[in-house]
């Protein structure tokens, strides 16, 4: 457990005045506020570190006594303790308890050096009224097969198993809320949320952009010049293809409603697009080369 | 609480917030409160809006004006996010092909 410098954190003087701290306060918090920030972890961190040095600074009692013991604060109770002793008292300092501070957008409680300089989880004398919950942030894996249909899974998030169903069409980076899913609220407060994102896996095959998907299928020089069938596995199932004679390379072929189904809207479906790719015969035989020169010369 | 609506009585209670409050806040379109028997509710997503203006309010000395701006530029944020997200998808399909 590292000593914190308070002053340094909100940029002040050791003899700043109250009102230096408030105004260093309020300048940080209006950049650095989690409302402000959103998904921004850093900002979040920050902000927690702004609100618990101006928690220290701002008391007057709790400032005295970050003060006065600076950085042998981890020895503060065996000071006083020595202190008093010499005075003769016989009551102990130190500890100001404090009454369940919660930020309510996803913040932890303040830092161990001060629950261990000033007891408890801090308590911002504004605001010991009942609050959200925490938030909680999951992120879960999937691969593009299984974006594709709506399935259940469940996930474990802070110990506790969630049973969720994942609709067809979910995309990459997309974020769902699921209500009430968080920590328990603070006095009373309604629980926080979970907030899960997804990550989809790129596949080899299917390259989805948007709701569409792309593939590209070899077919030999003969299919192209001549045309022919091609079975063509989609993400629904195998579909026969005619291949027109004079296929170029590259030709790109729609099918409608092969592709991505669109989140939320039942039995839509974007588009399948195949690009043919013509394989060039290589290392023909002698009978072939001659055929492909009779052919050149005709 | 009736479903998912708590009413603006217990809200104002449990945040100890004037109820003048509320009602400039849907003055200034920022949340809407729904009328069911006689009696004015906040569904749960309307909660979580008016926990984040209160937070706003309290920690930042933001006052309404300043409310409906940040909510404003909040919401352009997030729709700019949601365009990003897509370019990022739409840019990795790109890479993929090369």
């Amino acid at each position: 457990m590292d000593y914190i410098d308070y002053y340094k954190i909100l940029d002040l003087k050791k003899d700043a005045s109250t009102d230096d701290i408030k105004k260093a306060y309020r300048k940080l918090a209006r950049k650095h506020h989690p409302d402000l920030n959103p998904d921004n972890e850093e900002a979040n961190k920050k902000f927690q570190q702004i609100n618990e040095a101006n928690e220290v600074l701002s008391d007057p009692e709790k400032r005295k006594k970050y003060d006065k013991y600076g950085k042998d604060w981890q020895h503060a109770d065996q000071l006083d303790a020595q202190q008093q002793q010499q005075k003769q008292q016989q009551s102990q300092g130190a500890g100001y308890g404090g009454g369940g501070y919660s930020s309510g957008y996803g913040g932890e409680d303040f830092s161990d050096f001060f629950s261990s300089m000033f007891g408890g989880g801090g308590g911002r004398s504004s605001r010991n009224s009942p609050f959200k919950g925490q938030d909680y942030n999951a992120d879960l894996q999937l691969n593009l097969i299984d974006a594709y249909t709506t399935h259940k899974q469940t996930l474990t998030v802070n110990g506790k198993q969630v049973r969720i169903t994942i609709s067809a069409g979910v995309e990459n980076g997309q974020k769902i809320k699921l209500p009430a899913y968080g920590a328990p609220g603070v006095n009373n407060g309604p629980p926080g949320d979970l907030f899960i994102k997804f990550n989809i896996a790129d596949d080899p095959k299917f390259k989805r952009k948007g709701n569409d998907i792309y593939i590209q299928e070899d077919i030999d020089l003969y299919t192209a010049v001549l045309g022919g069938e091609k079975i063509v596995e989609t993400l629904n199932g195998k579909v026969k293809l005619k291949v027109p004679e004079g296929t170029q390379p590259d030709a790109s072929l729609r099918l409608k409603g092969k592709g991505f189904p669109l989140y939320k809207k039942e039995n839509q479906f974007g588009d399948l697009y195949i690009k043919w790719q013509v394989k060039i015969p290589t290392n023909i035989n002698t009978e072939q080369k001659e055929l492909f020169e009779k052919l050149s010369k005709l | 609480m009736e479903n998912n609506l708590i009413s603006i009585k217990d809200v104002c209670a449990h945040h100890q917030v004037e109820i003048n409050f509320i009602q400039s806040l849907e003055d200034f379109g920022l949340i809407q409160t729904k009328i069911v028997k006689k009696t004015t509710f906040l569904d749960t997503d309307e909660l979580s809006k008016l926990e984040r203006y209160l937070r706003l309010s309290q920690d930042l000395e933001i006052n309404l004006e300043g409310l409906h701006a940040v909510s404003h530029l909040l919401n352009q944020l997030q729709e700019v996010q949601k365009e990003l997200n897509s370019l990022k998808n739409e840019l990795n399909y790109y890479k993929q092909l090369h």
